[in-house]
């Protein structure tokens, strides 16, 4: 069987494959482009844009600057683009409306309850689509959004246990694997996309996300209903990719060992790569000075290190001064491909394996 | 049925609990095991059954059953 496009409200995507919004700096636009160039869909990771600006410039001036400028990277191309803004930042609201005035195609929304986006989004067509890591996630927000926006979620990204970054489990669900699995989630959602399209008038794209590494996982989760994937950790193992070739060299690198889930000061727990930075970080105390509040939930007082900080060293190269953050799956890298040929082998993959 | 028994069967619905664990000091998160998502329900649990708005600030004052008995009083509804 042919493999489907991925269709978002009136968005084609040529093939079914989104590449995950990843901060700080690590899909800016030029992964984003090579991506939907490639006929998947690119995504700009919006935190901590404007940290390689003059910081003379106030924090949320830099923020929407950077962001825009990426967006515009992308758009003169002629091509589509998305946008991932974390709920947990300060500065939510303001880097939604951002998104929406410079044309941005699908705004996608984790790391928090995304209820007053639609409100931030206004009457633009950027689509948007929140991301949730349980039905009962997807089901409050699709309630809530018709209930004060008479509107529905234009596909919803469910992320398993198994994704890098921030990820929507309790730490100890995490830690002793008792956290539901993808295919398990994807199921879940798939019912509250279901019940919720007939009011909705139209399809509930729901989209898998966390773990999902090849062409026969693709192909697994459009057998099982879902209209697409969401990948991080091999986009990153890519020429395009924005982050300095130390980040990429560690997730070649990367063993069993190496990968570990920590508290983040996002007040999520996260999967990163454990560098020597985050041993001696655990526990200890590192004084920082916070220039500006970025996040909801981080107190800087009690905070061992700035995240921010700390992810911006890892995409420059410092690692001994960051981490990078990874999917469980990184310890499978083993060689850096471009964006074209990754994606034509995970669909040439896929394709046979369809149901 | 009165105001506090109809509140009292919202909350024992929505956080599965025992109608005897819904008392007037009972805090919905720390004592009924509400997380975020419940809250969010709960809310509009509310919303529905007494046809009123609960903006966000509202909504975070709510922290006991009490306080939701009282909440709901001032905004004039007795039964």
């Amino acid at each position: 069987m042919k493999i489907p496009s991925l269709k978002i409200g009136d968005l084609i995507v040529r093939y079914p494959v989104i590449q995950g919004g990843m901060g700080v700096s690590v899909s800016k636009a030029s992964l984003a482009s090579a991506v939907s160039r490639a006929g998947g869909l690119g995504v700009i990771a919006s935190v901590g844009l404007g940290e390689e600006m003059d910081t003379s410039i106030p924090y949320l001036e830099r923020s929407q600057q950077a962001l825009a400028a990426e967006i515009r990277k992308v758009k003169e191309q002629g091509l589509a683009v998305g946008v991932n803004v974390m709920v947990a930042l300060t500065t939510f609201g303001d880097m939604v409306k951002t998104c929406a005035k410079e044309g941005v195609d699908v705004l996608f929304a984790g790391a928090g309850l995304p209820l007053r986006l639609p409100e931030f989004a206004g009457d633009s067509n950027m689509k948007l689509v929140p991301i949730i890591s349980s039905g009962r996630a997807a089901d409050v927000i699709c309630r809530s959004w018709f209930k004060k926006y008479s509107r529905f979620p234009d596909a919803i990204v469910v992320e398993g246990p198994m994704a890098g970054g921030h990820l929507g489990f309790k730490l100890n669900d995490l830690l002793d694997g008792t956290a539901s699995d993808l295919d398990t989630l994807v199921k879940e959602t798939l019912v509250v996309a279901e019940k919720y399209e007939q009011q909705a008038g139209r399809k509930i794209p729901v989209i898998a996300a966390g773990g999902v590494y090849s062409g026969a996982d693709l192909a697994r989760f459009l057998n099982m209903g879902a209209s697409g994937v969401q990948m991080g950790t091999r986009f990153v193992a890519t020429e395009e990719c924005d982050v300095s070739e130390e980040y990429k060299q560690s997730y070649i690198d990367a063993k069993e060992d190496d990968v570990a889930v920590i508290l983040s000061p996002v007040g999520l727990p996260a999967r990163v790569i454990k560098t020597p930075f985050v041993e001696e970080s655990f526990g200890a105390k590192q004084k920082f000075k916070c220039f500006y509040k970025c996040l909801i939930t981080c107190d800087a007082d009690k905070a061992n290190y700035c995240i921010a900080l700390a992810l911006l060293n890892s995409y420059r190269g410092q690692l001994d001064e960051g981490f990078p953050m990874c999917g469980q799956n990184v310890t499978r890298i083993d060689k850096i491909l471009s964006v074209e040929e990754l994606i034509q082998e995970l669909t040439g993959e896929a394709e046979p394996l369809l149901t | 049925m009165s105001l506090e028994n109809r509140i009292a069967e919202i909350i024992v619905s929505r956080l599965n609990v025992k109608p005897e664990e819904v008392t007037d000091i009972a805090n919905l998160k720390d004592d009924l095991g509400a997380d975020s998502l419940d809250m969010v329900d709960l809310m509009m649990d509310l919303e529905d059954t007494f046809n009123l708005k609960i903006s966000d600030e509202e909504g975070n004052t709510l922290q006991t059953v009490g306080s939701v008995v009282a909440f709901l009083k001032t905004k004039g509804i007795e039964a």
